[in-house]
Formats: C-alpha cells, structure tokens, sequence
C-alpha cells in the first residue's frame, strides 16, 4: 500500500484546508439571542416588542462609534462619550476615530464586514444606501419609546435628510455640512474697493458690483477675487445652490422626475457662464485661483485678504477662529454674514441653502450588531444628538451651531458672533432636497453638464438635456429596482 | 525509477528500522518542499485565487454592500451595459490609453537613458545612483502632492521655468487638454525602479563586445544601435510589460489631483478611478468587478500579444526565448 503524497493530494488536502478555513470566516455569525423582556428597562411610553432596552445587570455593554472627529474635535468627542458613560455606567463607548484617507472605502468595508461598528458616522447618500441594501436598522421603534418629537427637536431640512423610504435612518448631527444658506464676506476688501462694508450683496444682480470692484489680477491670473459664484471646481453644487435661489430643485418631491433642465436651471447655468466669463474671463481663471490652497488653512484666501465673498458652511466660524483669531475676534472690521443671494429676475426666488446633496452626516446603527448593543448603541445616538451634554456642547464649542433647535438658544454664540440671528435664519431655510441612494451617480453628470457649460463645449440647455437623460436613465433603473 | 529504489532490507532490526526510514524519506521527498511553499500557495489561494473567483462570480450579480447572499445573478447585464450604455467607460478606456502610449515609452526611454548615463565611469557615480534613485522611493501620493503645487498655473516650479523660455503658463490641472500631459510627467518620477533593473541590464553586457566593436572601428552611436540595444530587450521587454501593467491600472496621481471626479470634462477620469467610483461610491460592486474582470482580460490579452511577437525584436543572447 502505497502512502506517497503526491502532488494532487498535497493540493486537495491544501485546497480543502483553505476553502475551510475560508468558509469559517465568511460565515454568518449565530443570531444574537433576543434580549429577555424580564430584563427591559422600564420605558417612558407603552413600549413596542421591538426594541429591549440594554440589561443593567448583565454588566457593561461594549460599543463602538467609527467617526471622523479627528484634531481638535478628538477631545471633545471624548468628553461626549465620558459624560454619556456617567450617565449609563452599563455601556462603555470606545471612540474608534478613523483617518479620513479613502473614507469612502473604509466605510463601506466597514458595514459590509460582518463585526460592523456598533455605531457609524454616515453620510446621508450613504445611509441611504446601507438602508436600501438592509444593512442598518431604522430608529422609528427606538424614538417611539423614548418618546420624543424629532420634528420639533431638529430643524426640518436637517431631520428630513436623515429620512429615506419613509423611515428615520439617523439624527442629524452635526448640521448638513452643505454649502448652508449662509455667506461670509470680508469686510476690509469691501471697504478697501468702495463697497459699503453693511451692505453685502442680497441678489444674484448685486453680486456684479463686488466681482467688478474687488478683483485684481495679474495677466490672466486673479490674485483677488471679489466673488465666484462657482466657488472652486465645478461640482454639483455649483447649480443646485444656486438653482435653489431662482426658485428651482433637484428633482420632484417625490424624487422620481430630475428637474436639472427645467427654464429656472437652465437660466441658472447662463448666469454662471456669463457672470463667470463676464467678470473672470472664463472658467479656467478661476480654477486656476483656488487651485492649491485649503482655504480651512492658515493661509486660505479668505483669511489672508484674498476673497471677498466666502461660500462656506457653518463650520467657517470654528476655522476663522482657529485659523485668523485676529480677524476672528473683529466682526465690526474685518468679517460679516449674509444670506445667499438670490435671482431678483424671479419674483418667486428667494435666498436658500441645502443641507447636504450628499455630505449630512448622522450616525447609522448596524443590522449586523447583536441586539443589546443596537439598543445601547441607539441610547448614545440619542444623547448624542438630542442632549445638551452631547451635540450642544460638542458644536458650540466648534462654534458652529446644532441640528438640534434648543442647542442654538443659548446666549454665549451671540456673544462670539454678533451675525448669530442671520445664522439661525440661514439654518431655518436651508433645505433637504429630494434625494436617492444614486445620487452620487446623478451628481457626477450635472457636474460635468456645468463643467462643459462653463467650458464653452456645450450650451448650458444642451449640457443641461444630456445630464437629466443620463441621470433620469439612472434614477428611473434605481425605481424600478 | 527500478534502479534509484532502496536496497532490500536484511535481516537485522536495525538494518530495517535504517531501511524504514530511508523509504519513508523516499516516498515523501517532495514533502519538504510542498511545506516550504505552504505559506506562500496558502496565501496565493487567500489573497488571489478566491478574490479573482469572487470578482468572477460577482460580476454577474447585482452585488452592492453586505452580505454576499444578498448579490442576485443577472447575468451579463452588467457587461451590456457597459459596452452599450456606459460613457464613462469609453472615456476611463481612453483617457488610460493615451497616458500608456505616453507614459510607458517615455518612462522608458528616460529610465534607459539615465541608466546609461549612470553606467559610465565617473567620478561620485555612486552619489548620482542613488540621487536619481531615492525619488522612486517617495511615496505616489507624496510625489503627487508635490506635484500639485509644482504644476500650478500661477505659481508652480514648472510653468515658472517653461516661462524662462518665453512659454505662456500652461494650465496643467484646469483645462482637460492638459491633464493627461501633467499626469504622464508626474509618472515620470518614479522612473528609478526602472533605471536600476537597466543598469542591472547593462553591466551584465560582457566589455569584450564592445572591444570588439571598437577594433572594428565602431564609435559610441555605433556601440549603443548595434551591440547595448540590441543586448538590452529582454531587459527592455521586461521593463515594457511592467511599464504597461503598471499604466493601466494608474490611479494615485488622478485621485490626488481631482479626487474621484475625474478632474475637468473627466479628462482626468482613468480606468481605475472609475472602478474605484462604481464600487466605493455608487456601491455598484458587482458592476465594478465587470469592469475590473475586463481590465484583467485587456491586460491579458496585451501582455500576450507582447510575449507572442517578443521574438522579432527580443533578442537573447544564449539563443533562447
């Protein structure tokens, strides 16, 4: 009897061993046990079945929350987290902040991993998708037991985009991160070309003014800019901000129907190309003026005198304060805050922002998570995002105010930023607009419909056709499923 | 195989544990081997041969994130699309074979000829190798960080030296004319791996050769056209299969200077940014393994078609192939 191992046995036994080896790690793991209902926490309404609160007894529950609060923020998340775990001595929260270097992929390996974090930062296409593919839980059951009212807690644009399929996915925080109805304009360079520094641009038509009088170039080169209503490189943003400001959006509110090529968007991209042409001598100037610099840096071109106008969200505060404190600390001379301007040609347009096409973070709680941590894990969403402790002193300390309506309420923002009433303005009518798990694949073709628009490749009407044929071709398969 | 068996075993216990043994020794010689190569075919099957059957198997389904039961087969719906109704493949195809017909050759040519600079006889050669070495050893994305200020209109090392010679700024990253030429010269950085493995070329090129070019009254051009070029394409050869691989599957320096948009008019939109889009951004994986499992086939195909025509321009010195 021969015991030879030859060459095939060798790869059998090898391949068997692996293929083993293989299956055991892909393999789903046992579903976690149902919380005992003996064990639920008394609960503050009549509690559904669904949701079992985390067993006090059972010692700590063990979460983790994937973030990117990185830097300066890395602290005060910290504190967050401790302040929550003194309050719930039964839950221990470990802050798992992850770099920011190919988020997108660390992300979604993250929740397609079959040990997902316990709660993950996500952004609102994201959300979506991780709903639409059943990978997160929605929190409806969770809020109804806890009892609160998120419409009169949240802003409406901001708890609207954490809602998909008629279901709450998320609570907003920190705000969209959208470009927000907001502006921020530097007073010394209106003064310093003749403007009346109070007197910041309310409509599309007073925006010529400050790109004529400010901007200095050098040959092609603009070494000052007074206003770019494109704001860097073209993107999707670039129309849908401003369509919103001549009365028009994204798509019905049904989400179903683009409307990136209706007359107010088409009119919208015109005045782009125009006032771009117009004021910078074409599109590439201007690309080639924010090339480089992070304008959230110490020598961005707003802090160091070379922008007069500012598109920014309500971030911008922290930065200015982190970044310039001289001219931080001098609103009366140095900076100011307007609302976005809008088309006065369009008696039904009026200033707006949105709260995020893509980028409106919330925190998402995984499907693959053992159900008592899905409960801890939605107690710490909740102080979170809904507690003074939580989102109020995280975002005021950034100086940027909250999702969270109360949070905004208090007197010391006012004392930092005396434009803190054109903040809460702004915060009130920016706007969650119609959006689907494919956004991100709608968005890349309006953005190159304005590039080629601002290109001179394309008519703006023309451009415009193709990117509503290309993306209603995408949302119409996404519909039909 | 008769005459290599052991000798029959005598009588004695000893004789035949010795004779146990050296059959067992016999009969499972290759054993040693096959546990040396354990790791490395383990992690082969690990690493390659179950993702590529994957990414197989994914390509027909609807996969997007999660679990894999989830993916639902349908067939070759996602290669129609992408040969009929996909304008971003056609342009990611594109725009990565003109930076391949640009930036292998160059890189070639470039890597050659430093090679051959560095293997004269010069004083401080060693300080040059290695000075036109260690920039190979920055990392893609440090390099192409740098090269983002290096290639700015206004204020880039670049345009500021093209200006010396009366040429107008040239803008590098915003007009899509522009971005393929700046990624192909960003390329050229790591040229150093290349230029060593030509070196390693050209000192193995025996020095009688060129003696007797030389008695035949051959100069340098002579000597480079007729006896190091000719001596050096296996090398080259190598080097160009590489180069190739290597230029299909560009990503870093587009992914830095323009994120995954694909910089203006998607001129900056390379195969792989693509890829990268459908699975990570738009989670459209199953589709995104379509289009990988095509780029593999493509790459295939070429580097084949390389191998196969290799021998009417390959030369190898002991005759062979």
């Amino acid at each position: 009897m021969s015991h030879k191992l030859s060459r095939r046995d060798f790869l059998r036994l090898a391949g068997i061993a692996t293929g083993g080896a293989a299956l055991a790690a892909c393999a789903p793991q046992p579903a976690p046990a149902p919380a005992p209902a003996a064990k639920a926490e008394p609960t503050k309404a009549a509690a559904p079945a669904a949701p079992t609160a985390a067993p006090a007894a059972a010692g700590k529950i063990k979460i983790e929350f994937m973030n990117w609060w990185g830097a300066q923020r890395r602290p005060l998340m910290d504190q967050v987290i401790a302040d929550f775990m003194a309050a719930n001595p039964n839950i221990e929260v470990t802050n798992q902040e992850t770099p920011w270097d190919n988020r997108d992929q660390v992300a979604a390996t993250a929740m397609a991993s079959s040990t997902p974090p316990a709660v993950m930062m996500s952004t609102r296409v994201e959300t979506y998708k991780y709903a639409k593919e059943g990978l997160i839980i929605p929190i409806d059951d969770h809020v109804k037991i806890s009892g609160i009212d998120v419409n009169k807690l949240f802003y409406p644009g901001e708890i609207n985009n954490q809602r998909w399929n008629g279901k709450l996915w998320a609570f907003p925080m920190p705000t969209g991160g959208g470009n927000s109805s907001l502006y921020i304009y530097n007073k010394a360079l209106f003064k310093a070309a003749g403007l009346d520094p109070e007197k910041p641009p309310k409509t599309w038509q007073e925006m010529d003014e400050v790109a004529q009088k400010v901007i200095k170039k050098k040959g092609n080169a603009i070494e000052v800019m007074g206003v770019d209503p494109v704001g860097g490189s073209a993107s999707v943003s670039t129309l849908i901000n401003w369509l919103i400001c001549n009365n028009g959006n994204l798509a019905t509110e049904d989400a179903k129907t683009l409307t990136i090529n209706s007359p107010e968007a088409v009119e919208t991209l015109e005045w782009l190309v125009e006032f771009t042409n117009k004021f910078h001598g074409g599109y590439s100037n201007c690309v080639d003026f924010w090339t480089g610099n992070n304008d959230t840096a110490p020598d961005g071109r707003f802090y160091k005198d070379r922008l007069g106008i500012w598109w920014v969200n309500v971030s911008a505060f922290s930065h200015l304060k982190t970044q310039a404190p001289d001219k931080y600390k001098d609103p009366q001379n140095a900076w100011g805050v307007a609302l976005r301007p809008y088309n006065a040609k369009n008696p039904k347009a009026a200033s707006h922002g949105e709260t995020g096409l893509a980028f409106a973070w919330g925190q998402v709680i995984p499907k693959a998570v053992a159900k008592e941590k899905q409960d801890a894990a939605y107690k710490f969403v909740e102080f979170l995002s809904t507690n003074n402790k939580g989102v109020c002193y995280f975002l005021f300390a950034q100086d940027r105010p909250a999702p969270l309506i109360s949070c905004n309420a208090n007197p010391d923002y006012k004392k930092n930023n005396p434009y803190w009433d054109t903040v809460l303005k702004a915060l009130e009518i920016d706007m969650s607009l119609p959006v689907t798990p494919v956004q991100t694949e709608i968005s890349s073709f309006i953005k190159e419909a304005v590039e080629k628009a601002l290109l001179g490749t394309a008519k703006p009407k023309d451009a415009l056709d193709t990117a509503t044929k290309q993306g209603q071709a995408v949302l119409d398969k996404y519909w039909k499923g | 195989m008769a005459e290599l068996m052991p000798a029959a075993p005598n009588a004695t216990a000893q004789t035949m544990q010795v004779s146990r043994l050296t059959r067992f020794r016999y009969r499972h010689r290759y054993l040693l081997g096959y546990l040396f190569i354990l790791p490395w075919f383990l992690s082969f099957l690990w690493f390659d041969v179950i993702p590529f059957c994957l990414n197989l198997y994914l390509s027909f389904t609807n996969y997007s994130v999660g679990p894999l039961a989830k993916a639902k087969w349908i067939g070759l719906e996602n290669y129609a699309t992408i040969f009929a109704s996909d304008p971003r493949f056609l342009k990611g195809v594109g725009n990565t074979l003109y930076y391949a017909i640009g930036a292998v050759p160059l890189g070639l040519a470039f890597a050659f000829v430093i090679a051959l600079l560095l293997n004269s006889r010069v004083r401080g050669l060693g300080v040059y190798r290695t000075a036109f070495y260690v920039p190979s050893l920055v990392p893609a994305v440090a390099a192409s960080l740098i090269f983002l200020w290096i290639l700015n209109t206004n204020y880039g090392a670049l345009n500021r030296l093209l200006s010396l010679v009366g040429i107008e700024p040239i803008r590098w990253l915003s007009r899509p004319e522009w971005v393929k030429p700046a990624v192909i010269i960003v390329s050229l950085w790591g040229f150093g791996a290349q230029m060593i493995i030509f070196l390693a070329g050209l000192q193995d090129i025996p020095r009688e050769l060129y003696e007797a070019v030389e008695i035949d009254g051959g100069g340098a051009w002579r000597k480079l056209i007729h006896l190091t070029i000719p001596l050096m394409t296996p090398v080259i050869f190598f080097n160009l299969i590489v180069g190739i691989i290597g230029s299909f599957q560009v990503f870093t320096p587009a992914y830095i200077f323009f994120g995954t948009d694909g910089g203006p008019l998607n001129a900056g939109l390379f195969y792989m940014v693509h890829i990268y889009n459908n699975a990570f951004r738009f989670f459209k994986m199953g589709y995104a393994s379509a289009l990988s499992l095509i780029l593999f086939i493509f790459i295939l195909i070429f580097t084949l078609i390389l191998v196969r025509t290799s021998d009417r321009w390959v030369f190898y010195t002991g005759g062979g192939r």
